[in-house]
């Protein structure tokens, strides 16, 4: 029974760590190759 | 043409806005209207405005915009909450002025695009979704398009939300029902679905995006002939994730945090396959607020085609991107770095 428990209760935490990481995670980051350059001259003709 | 006489309906922070970008000068310096109302309904709210704009704005309290205020206007700049804005729309073409309306929810949007015909007895503009996204999104794909001999697909994603009214309409958008148009067909996606890291213009960076209810298809494929593929995302963070279901307890910061609009134009150009991305950073308040008056500006001049169309389908985008850039809105494009051993965009690829 207290195995049983205990199984439960390491689920539960389980779950409950997946989640606390999923809402806290960070952006999957994957640099972008290049920059931005502001729209002028020729692009606004 | 003398300068027009116009109604801003709604006094939250994009329609102070859109009043304060009106009382500007054009470049030429004349002043850039030559009425401007203002029509809410929190006294409090206008005698706090009545302070900085001055007297040349009339100040109106009411619930519903007069019809004799409606019947002078020229133009009518609807900066009223998403959701609440068809009505006051649909009085203003009734009534002779062209029609600003500011609202990113999708379901008012496609009942606004429905105005067309009634506009167009009227030799009127409905201009819709006129904010920052849509809005500018728009305008920006139409700028892009110049750049294709064919357009396949247009991609918007934004970050970022204006006032409190925005911030809410963010929430609902992310609870609702995105749409993607998919070889002549309207896909039904729920939203935060579809995660994707988009990057946008600095010092914005990297955000993942959702699929979400928001109206930049609809308006785009409304006005550009051949597209294969449309779709619209935005960006949310984890905490969105867990409390997008719940009523919004915190709103965003008063004039709103900074935010971006990226859009990314796929198509053929002399046989070859390109991809043009645009993107602006800016406050989407600010942003959308010099949309739409730029806008309005527009209509009054005639600038705008007839009937009921978003900024796509304007037929110079340059004039009024030229004006935006004026006014401080500055767009940019996503050019390749040699650092990282991509060229930058060929003479070809700029724009003729």
């Amino acid at each position: 029974m207290r195995a049983v428990r205990r199984a439960v209760l390491a689920v539960c935490f389980g779950l409950a760590g997946a989640v606390i990481l999923r809402l806290a995670g960070g952006t999957a980051t994957v640099p972008e190759q290049g920059g931005w350059r502001e729209l002028a001259g020729t692009d606004l003709r | 043409m003398s300068a027009p006489s116009v109604v801003v309906v709604g006094a939250g922070v994009l329609g102070a806005r859109v009043t304060r970008e009106l009382l500007g000068f054009n470049s030429d310096g004349t002043p850039a209207v030559d009425r401007l109302t203002l029509v809410g309904r929190r006294p409090a709210r206008l005698a706090e405005l009545s302070g900085p704009n001055g007297t040349p704005v009339r100040m109106i309290e009411a619930d519903e915009p007069p019809a004799d205020v409606l019947g002078e206007a020229d133009v009518v700049v609807i900066a009223r909450a998403a959701g609440d804005q068809l009505s006051v729309a649909t009085r203003a073409v009734s009534a002779g002025a062209h029609v600003v309306a500011t609202s990113d929810d999708l379901e008012e949007c496609r009942s606004l695009l429905k105005l067309s015909s009634v506009a167009i007895s009227a030799a009127r503009s409905v201009a819709v979704g006129v904010a920052m996204a849509p809005g500018l999104s728009c305008l920006l794909a139409r700028h892009a398009t110049a750049l294709f001999d064919g357009v396949d697909e247009i991609h918007v994603a934004r970050v970022g939300a204006g006032g409190p009214s925005c911030a809410r309409q963010r929430r609902r958008a992310l609870r609702g029902t995105g749409v993607e148009y998919r070889d002549g067909e309207w896909l039904e996606r729920p939203g935060f679905s579809g995660r994707e890291l988009v990057w946008f213009p600095d010092p914005i960076g990297g955000a993942d995006c959702y699929r979400a209810a928001l109206a930049d298809p609809v308006l785009i494929v409304d006005a550009v002939f051949g597209l294969r593929r449309a779709s619209a995302r935005m960006a949310a963070s984890r905490v969105d994730r867990g409390t997008f279901w719940m009523p919004m307890f915190i709103g965003p910061p008063a004039e709103g945090a900074p935010g971006a609009v990226r859009v990314e134009v796929r198509g053929q150009r002399n046989g070859e396959r390109h991809d043009v991305v645009y993107g602006v950073f800016d406050r989407p308040a600010v942003a959308g607020a010099a949309t739409a008056a730029v806008a309005a500006l527009a209509a009054a001049r005639g600038d705008l085609p007839h009937g009921a169309h978003g900024l796509a389908a304007v037929e110079n985008p340059v004039v009024m991107l030229r004006e935006l850039a004026r006014r401080g809105v500055r767009a940019a494009t996503f050019v390749g770095s040699r650092e990282f051993g991509i060229d930058e965009p060929s003479e070809e690829q700029q724009h003729p």
